[in-house]
């Protein structure tokens, strides 16, 4: 069995008797490896729940999720943090990089607290670097980046660590067009040259376009499923703009 | 509504800042302790001086108290501004509702009434079971008896606590007032996102100031201690200005230079937290040089101060010791050109001013010859260069005193000790110059005889005998041979005096008796148109003037002491404290890419250690300095005393500077993880 993600029925309440909200409503999925999953959904629809409970920073009220064969629904704390060490990568809207650090010493931060040899570290950080073409920047503080340089930053800082899963929450929300392209297509490379699993949340049918697979969610409930195929990303994108429209209430957040 | 939100501000501080409220608190409570000393001292069983002295010391105290209100000026005003700026959020979101700067202020000036009265009276209260303490310590420096116990508030110091400490925040306030009103409102709701603007710096220039720093100190130390104290004032004076300028440079280069050296080592940089841990104290550092500058100056003092305080006192405990033995002596100075018989004899000089001893005052008059040994013949090969240096500055050489056995014994029985039997070849040393230095006591080991104008004698103790033959407060420092009664060497007479003890049943009577004889002898002492110098003691003066000035050094001492530690911890705290709220949106981040709560305690851990340490291991190193320059004031009395007084000094700094330190980490890691 070679899926990474395998979510069962899961459900999240928030609230107390009698005024219950169901942020989750019974959600079943799996992602496979080197799969790049997108999740849609307007605003409130439960999405960032969803990937919280996934990336162990909230709890589910019922059902099992399992990442790379461990249910992380039944974890001890200590056991989750070791987890999400380990296994999780994490890229955020607004990058989560510590500005007291240098692009260099963000990387390295991921490496440190899994206490990796100095020799390893380097060559790791210079590896990702490369990848994903920071090299030049690494000395630079984060206040000398532009967005898009520093949500590369904050990829190499998910990737370094070699994770199971990538798990991005809105990635391009806060670039401009042009850095959520580059971001995007950096994404796209990863995933096909080195097979990482990415999970990513969206509400822009444009980011969401590069996945394989889109899922749609609406009121905690999956409301929809696309899967890309044999399609271009043009003709993907288009279907996506479908799906919205018959969410409504969201086009506005259309390209 | 304003009060209402003004207290929920206030309890809501009293969680984040209680180490503000704490340091309030302490700040009163030790301002009101001290001041209270007047009226918590007034049940002590004390002499007419020792009274006298008490009101001198009062006076000390209040000056010093204005100094130091200045100093808790300077924290209080400090600490709040922290405070303001780290609100300046919250104020902007009541200003986009509305609010105008006007009622804003007025919640700050409510809030600060709040805070300032509740630990007034906080603060007062602790005083009031402090200060019961300290009378009973006052007791024991003044070495005088506790008559009765009393529970005693001072109304005085209350009085003065409330006005010195309204002053203070009154000043607050106005100074609250100035900030809001330069404050804009897009500053004041983006304080929170702004980050602290990292000083780039070349890591090649920081080594350098680092190194400057280094050789600065370095030359500083040296001044100080080739030169000690005695030292020409300009010296003196670029010595600490250098100190000074060292200190600050060395505060302003660490950080940067830390980095470098760390960088260096990959297995230390690359290592759990290390990388943030140090780019964390490295803004702090870097951005606080100058408090930590003032804060290292100030814990320098405070040591130093201790030291010089602990040093004093034992130094004067040790010499007084032996010197008490009597309720009152006085002696009467010989003048070799008075022929008139008996003209130097104390007993006559007490009749013709018909002075009288009651039955009860039992006496013993005795006479102090000088002989033509002098000390440097006695010890010259026992003598150091600088041991002779240190005797002649103290005025130690010259003739040595003699005391005839007869005497002596008369003197012994009345202090209720066995006379000495002596042979008319024999001769006692009777001396504390043994805790000065060593050469007397290798004297008294090395040779069995003193030769006094040709003639032997043998020398019948072993040790020198400390006791004085009488009670003094001014020449703490004795030597004398005790000679047989039928001496045939030449004796040229010096003083001749008398001890009284004080049996009767009302001993305060004749104390004060011989103090007003004492006082107007001082004054006047022309019997028949000759003039006589003639001085007394009673013991209460001499208690008074020995332990007074330790007492006084040491009361002044733990009061600027204690400010000091407290001034300096709580502005450690604050700076901490803030941090700690600045950075925890890092803290978040840390936690969102997998930091382990272990591992981000450690870290606070660490950082907050490394943040006390370092102003304090500076001071030390200062302090070592400047304690071997004090000891050097004090080397002649104080052998030994280093140890113990050391270790006072190291709990005291343990207690409070530790705890404060305990305090803001724990402080810390709530801050950091409280809106989780």
């Amino acid at each position: 069995m070679n899926s990474i993600l395998n979510v069962e029925k899961i459900e999240k309440y928030y609230g107390y008797k009698g005024n219950v909200t169901k942020a989750i409503d019974n959600i079943s999925f799996k992602v496979d490896k080197g799969e790049f999953v997108g999740i849609m959904g307007p605003s409130g629809s439960g999405k960032t729940t969803l990937l919280n409970c996934i990336s162990t920073i909230d709890t589910i009220t019922t059902g099992h999720i399992n990442i790379n064969n461990k249910d992380i629904t039944v974890l001890k704390r200590k056991a989750l943090e070791n987890f999400r060490r380990d296994e999780l990568g994490f890229i955020f809207q607004d990058f989560n990089l510590l500005d007291t650090l240098t692009a260099y010493e963000n990387i390295a931060l991921a490496l440190t607290i899994q206490n990796r040899g100095t020799r390893e570290i380097d060559r790791l950080i210079k590896s990702v670097a490369k990848k994903l073409e920071i090299s030049e920047l690494l000395n630079n503080y984060p206040f000398q980046l532009s967005g898009g340089q520093k949500q590369r930053v904050a990829s190499a800082r998910a990737l370094v660590t070699e994770p199971s899963l990538i798990l991005a929450d809105e990635p391009t929300g806060a670039l401009d067009s042009k850095s959520a392209r580059l971001l995007l297509d950096t994404f796209e490379k990863l995933n096909k040259e080195f097979q990482s699993t990415i999970l990513m949340v969206t509400h822009d049918a444009f980011t969401a376009s590069y996945a394989h697979r889109i899922l749609f969610i609406k009121d905690g409930r999956i409301f929809n499923e696309l899967i890309r195929g044999e399609d271009t990303r043009k003709e993907f994108f288009n279907k996506i703009i479908e799906v919205v429209t018959l969410l409504g209430g969201d086009a506005g957040n259309v390209l | 509504m304003f009060y209402k939100i003004a207290i929920n501000n206030v309890k809501r501080s009293f969680r984040d800042y209680s180490i503000y409220f704490l340091t309030l608190t302490i700040a009163v409570c030790i301002f009101y302790s001290f001041n209270s000393f007047e009226e918590q001292t007034a049940m002590l069983e004390m002499g007419k001086s020792t009274s006298e002295y008490m009101l001198t010391l009062n006076k000390l105290i209040a000056g010093t108290s204005i100094f130091v209100s200045f100093i808790l000026g300077g924290l209080i005003t400090y600490a709040n501004n922290f405070l303001i700026k780290k609100r300046k959020k919250e104020l902007g979101i009541y200003m986009t509702l509305g609010m105008s700067k006007g009622k804003i202020s007025r919640i700050l000036i409510f809030e600060t009434l709040l805070i300032g009265l509740v630990s007034l009276a906080v603060g007062i209260t602790l005083g009031i079971i402090v200060s019961q303490g300290l009378s009973v310590i006052t007791a024991q420096l003044l070495a005088v008896e506790m008559s009765h116990y009393k529970f005693i508030v001072s109304i005085g110091a209350v009085i003065k606590s409330a006005v010195y400490f309204g002053i203070i925040y009154l000043l607050v306030m106005i100074f609250n007032q100035v900030t809001i009103s330069k404050y804009k409102l897009i500053d004041m709701l983006n304080a929170a996102k702004k980050n602290e603007v990292v000083k780039l710096k070349n890591a090649y220039v920081s080594i350098f100031f680092f190194i400057v720093s280094l050789i600065v100190l370095a030359i500083a130390y040296v001044l100080i201690l080739k030169n000690g104290l005695n030292s020409e004032g300009f010296l003196l004076i670029a010595s600490l200005l250098l100190g000074v300028f060292g200190t600050m440079l060395f505060f302003f280069s660490l950080s940067n230079f830390m980095i470098h050296i760390v960088q260096k080592n990959k297995k230390l940089y690359l290592k759990d937290l290390n990388i943030f841990i140090l780019r964390q104290i490295n803004n702090k550092i870097n951005t606080n040089f100058v408090s930590m500058s003032v804060i290292c100056l100030m814990l320098f003092l405070t040591i130093t101060l201790l030291f010089t305080m602990f040093s004093f006192k034992s130094t004067n405990d040790n010499m007084v010791a032996g010197n008490t033995s009597f309720d009152a002596s006085s002696v009467l100075i010989a003048k070799n050109e008075n022929l008139e018989e008996n003209a130097n004899d104390i007993e006559t000089f007490l009749e013709k001013i018909d002075f009288t001893f009651e039955a009860d005052e039992k006496h013993t008059f005795f006479s102090e010859y000088k002989l033509t040994l002098t000390l440097e013949n006695l010890l010259s090969n026992y003598l150091s260069k600088q041991e002779q240096k240190e005797f002649q500055e103290s005025y130690m050489l010259g003739a040595l005193s003699a005391v005839k056995i007869s005497d002596y014994n008369s003197i012994l029985q009345l202090k209720g000790q066995k006379p000495k039997e002596l042979k008319d070849n024999e001769v006692l040393v009777v001396s504390n110059y043994g805790r000065m230095n060593q050469a007397l006591n290798k004297f008294m080991d090395n040779e069995n005889t003193i030769n006094i104008e040709g003639k032997d004698y043998a020398v019948k103790n072993d040790a020198p005998i400390e006791g004085n033959i009488l009670t003094t407060a001014t020449a703490l420092t004795y030597f004398y041979l005790i000679i047989p009664d039928n001496f045939s060497g030449e004796l040229q007479l010096d003083k001749t005096g008398y001890n009284v003890m004080f049996e009767g049943s009302d001993p305060k009577k004749s104390e004060e008796k011989f103090t007003n004889l004492f006082s107007s002898l001082w004054e006047d002492s022309t019997v028949d148109g000759t003039n006589y110098l003639v001085l007394g003691n009673t013991i209460d003066q001499v208690n008074t003037r020995v332990h007074g000035l330790s007492a006084t050094v040491v009361f002044l001492g733990i009061y600027l002491g204690l400010i000091f530690l407290i001034s300096s911890a709580a502005v450690m705290a604050l700076q901490q404290l803030s941090d700690a709220s600045d950075s925890f949106e890092r803290y978040q981040s840390l936690r969102r890419i997998g930091v382990t709560e272990k591992l981000i305690n450690k870290a606070i851990l660490i950082q907050n250690l490394i943040y006390f340490a370092i102003p304090l291991g500076l001071a030390i190193i200062h302090s070592i300095v400047g304690i071997s320059m004090v000891n050097e004031v004090f080397k002649a009395f104080s052998q030994g005393i280093i140890g113990s007084s050391m270790l006072v000094i190291i709990s005291t700094l343990l207690v409070i500077y530790g705890g404060y330190f305990y305090a803001t980490y724990v402080g810390f890691k709530n801050i950091v993880k409280s809106r989780n």
